[in-house]
């Protein structure tokens, strides 16, 4: 039903993955209500490859990574990593030293750089903290593997960065001493948080490249979380379009980009201004807008903004997402 | 007969005087600004392009020294101007549109109050319920429902806040208006309305605008002529079709090089490598120099001037980039 066969070789497979936050919980009352910020969602990336999952502010593209890299405990659903010997290991349940393990594979980078790195800690120690956490190595050797890393990021000389502090280093270079932490592991599958979206644009572009040197270079794939399209098309092979807590569109990322189906992936697209002052851009035929899912009504999280909203769509339960052929897959009844 | 430009800066330089030294925030940038005409200022963090704008209104902090140039509104220069006189500039002939609206707004005060506190500020000869009709009147203009002027910031969403901010800058019909990234923080199709709402405004009152912001996919947008940012000096500028169709500063044209876009072939970005200079310490000649491809020697020595490359087209550098 949801196509997961189309991705033969999948390191990350998600099936109906949910994460309701409850609210007004205290101590002597129960949560009334639930914000349903990730609600069945599916998909698989591919080995080597990077999925990039876009949307808005509020759509639960951080919280689906938050999910993948377990840092929240689902409320449902599964999340399959390939092990060692291509089995699927899910990974919702893991707990200790089983979830520690797991933690080798599945690194994380953080949007600002000013915020995830630990002032205290010297850029070695930093870097070196995962190997360290993990048991991995002797002093000497998690130097040198610091060091590789550091010169494999654009830190060099190594030795000159090593034991300096992240107040030391522009954004950029922070930036990159989180990706050599994400790295040092030897993980799998990263997820990457708008890892660029605080960074400017001359700067923006030399770690977007360097990412995507690293993951072809060690087979890495992505789970690349922006709110920029045009990021999103230059890091990532495929494309989730997320709209209050549901893929509303994912497929091919030039495939989405160029015949977009659902009516919220049009509005979106449609409302990237262009760097190029003759070229004029549609009005994005959208109404409203956006608010939380909380306790959301049985029936399409987008028919109060949608232009094309049909009785069919008030009537019944958030529409499946679909292939409607070549891995494009979209959720909508109207369309 | 060439009209007076509404505001000419001429060579302005600016500095802030730190424990280490002296920061060189603005050196010696000039433009001019004719009435009706938006203006887009682009360029990376810390180039100079907020410091600009707070320099135009005198909210610059103290320990900021302007060293030289004018400022001239309306052909009367604001740099010697006292306080108390620019008091009487400030949103009566230049306002601004700040990038956090949330932050702008105070939280305990309902908005319609905030805007109406701002006339009052401004304008000693308005009574309470003109004040009242002319911020209903605004906000029906920059598209928020009059009756949303008795509600708390809280209850406004990040767009409306934007649009509200809009409508206190629009609330003593300046002549100049100063956006400075005010679509910044939000979400795309917000962003799209609210920069749909800022270009009717400024058709229906034909007013003059300096767009400020980092995305040249905004710039390209709102404005009629672009000018480029770097380290603190003005590198280039032209109409918005020759800045992107004919890029001449080797900067801009990295700057370009460095931008997706979701339509048109999918191209490697260049990345530009190494940092802006720390602007305590400059480098000499070009500052663009260090990280430029072209440099030679005398970009290294010696300052470019802010020449005319072409009709309407400054760019200040030794060996502007010729695109066929």
């Amino acid at each position: 039903m949801d196509g997961l066969s189309s991705n033969h070789n999948p390191i990350m497979k998600v099936e109906g993955l949910k994460m309701h936050f409850p609210m007004g919980n205290s101590y002597f009352s129960k949560a009334k209500s639930y914000i349903h910020a990730v609600d069945d969602i599916n998909f698989a990336i591919p080995v080597g490859k990077s999925l990039a999952l876009v949307g808005e502010s509020g759509c639960g593209k951080t919280t689906t990574g938050k999910l993948l890299v377990r840092l929240y405990d689902p409320t449902g659903g599964h999340i399959f990593i390939k092990g060692e010997n291509n089995e699927l290991v899910d990974l919702a349940g893991l707990k200790g030293k089983q979830l520690k393990k797991f933690r080798r594979r599945v690194q994380m980078i953080f949007q600002d750089p000013y915020e995830s790195l630990n002032p205290r800690l010297s850029i070695f120690d930093t870097v070196a903290e995962p190997l360290v956490v993990q048991g991995l190595g002797s002093l000497v050797e998690r130097e040198e593997k610091a060091a590789i890393l550091l010169e494999q990021v654009g830190l060099t000389p190594a030795t000159s960065f090593m034991f300096r502090f992240p107040h030391e280093l522009s954004g950029g270079q922070r930036q990159r001493v989180a990706i050599a932490r994400a790295l040092v592991v030897d993980p799998d599958f990263v997820v990457a948080d708008e890892p660029t979206s605080m960074l400017d644009v001359s700067i923006r572009t030399g770690v977007m490249n360097l990412m995507m040197e690293l993951a072809d270079k060690y087979g890495i794939s992505y789970l690349y979380i922006t709110h920029d399209l045009a990021v999103a098309r230059y890091t990532s092979q495929e494309i989730a379009v997320m709209y209050m807590g549901k893929i509303v569109e994912r497929g091919e990322t030039e495939e989405i980009l160029g015949n977009p189906v659902h009516p919220y992936t049009h509005a979106l697209i449609s409302a990237v201004p262009i760097p190029d002052p003759a070229y004029k851009r549609q009005v994005p035929n959208i109404k409203g807008g956006i608010s939380k899912p909380i306790n959301p009504k049985p029936r399409c999280r987008f028919f109060e903004r949608c232009a094309k909203a049909e009785t069919i769509c008030e009537m019944n339960d958030h529409p499946p997402l679909l292939d409607r052929g070549a891995g494009h897959f979209v959720a909508c009844y109207v369309v | 007969m060439k009209q007076q430009p509404l505001l000419s800066i001429n060579d302005l330089t600016m500095v802030y005087k730190t424990r280490k030294g002296f920061v060189s925030a603005i050196d010696g940038v000039s433009f001019d600004l004719n009435k009706g005409e938006t203006m887009g200022l682009v360029g990376e963090s810390g180039c100079g392009k907020t410091s600009i704008a707070m320099t135009m209104l005198k909210l610059i902090p103290d320990n900021a020294i302007i060293q030289k140039g004018q400022i001239l509104l309306d052909g009367v220069d604001l740099v010697p101007m006292s306080n108390g006189h620019i008091q009487r500039i400030r949103w009566r002939k230049i306002a601004m549109v700040f990038q956090a609206a949330m932050n702008s707004l105070d939280p305990v005060y309902k908005v319609g109050d905030q805007i109406i506190e701002a006339i009052n500020q401004h304008e000693d000869d308005i009574n309470p319920s003109e004040a009242r009709e002319r911020v209903s009147g605004l906000f029906q203009l920059v598209g928020i429902d009059p009756k949303m002027m008795d509600h708390y910031p809280h209850e406004f969403s990040g767009g409306m806040r934007q649009r509200a901010v809009i409508a206190m800058a629009l609330a003593c019909n300046p002549d100049l208006i100063i956006a400075d990234e005010p679509t910044t923080a939000l979400d795309v199709i917000v962003q799209d309305q609210v920069l749909r709402e800022i270009r009717n405004i400024r058709e229906k009152l034909n007013m003059s605008m300096i767009y400020i912001s980092h995305d040249i996919a905004v710039i390209a947008e709102v404005s009629e002529k672009i000018g480029v940012m770097y380290a603190g000096r003005l590198v280039e500028m032209a109409r918005a079709n020759d800045i992107f169709k004919r890029p001449t500063h080797p900067y801009t044209v990295a700057l370009m090089s460095a931008f997706p876009s979701i339509i048109g072939p999918k191209t490697k970005l260049v990345s530009l490598g190494g940092e802006p200079p720390d602007l305590l310490y400059p480098p000499p000649g070009c500052r663009f120099h260090p990280r430029c491809l072209f440099a030679s020697e005398v970009c290294r020595e010696e300052k470019p001037d802010f020449v005319r490359h072409d009709d309407h087209h400054f760019v200040a550098c030794w060996h502007p980039v010729e695109v066929p």
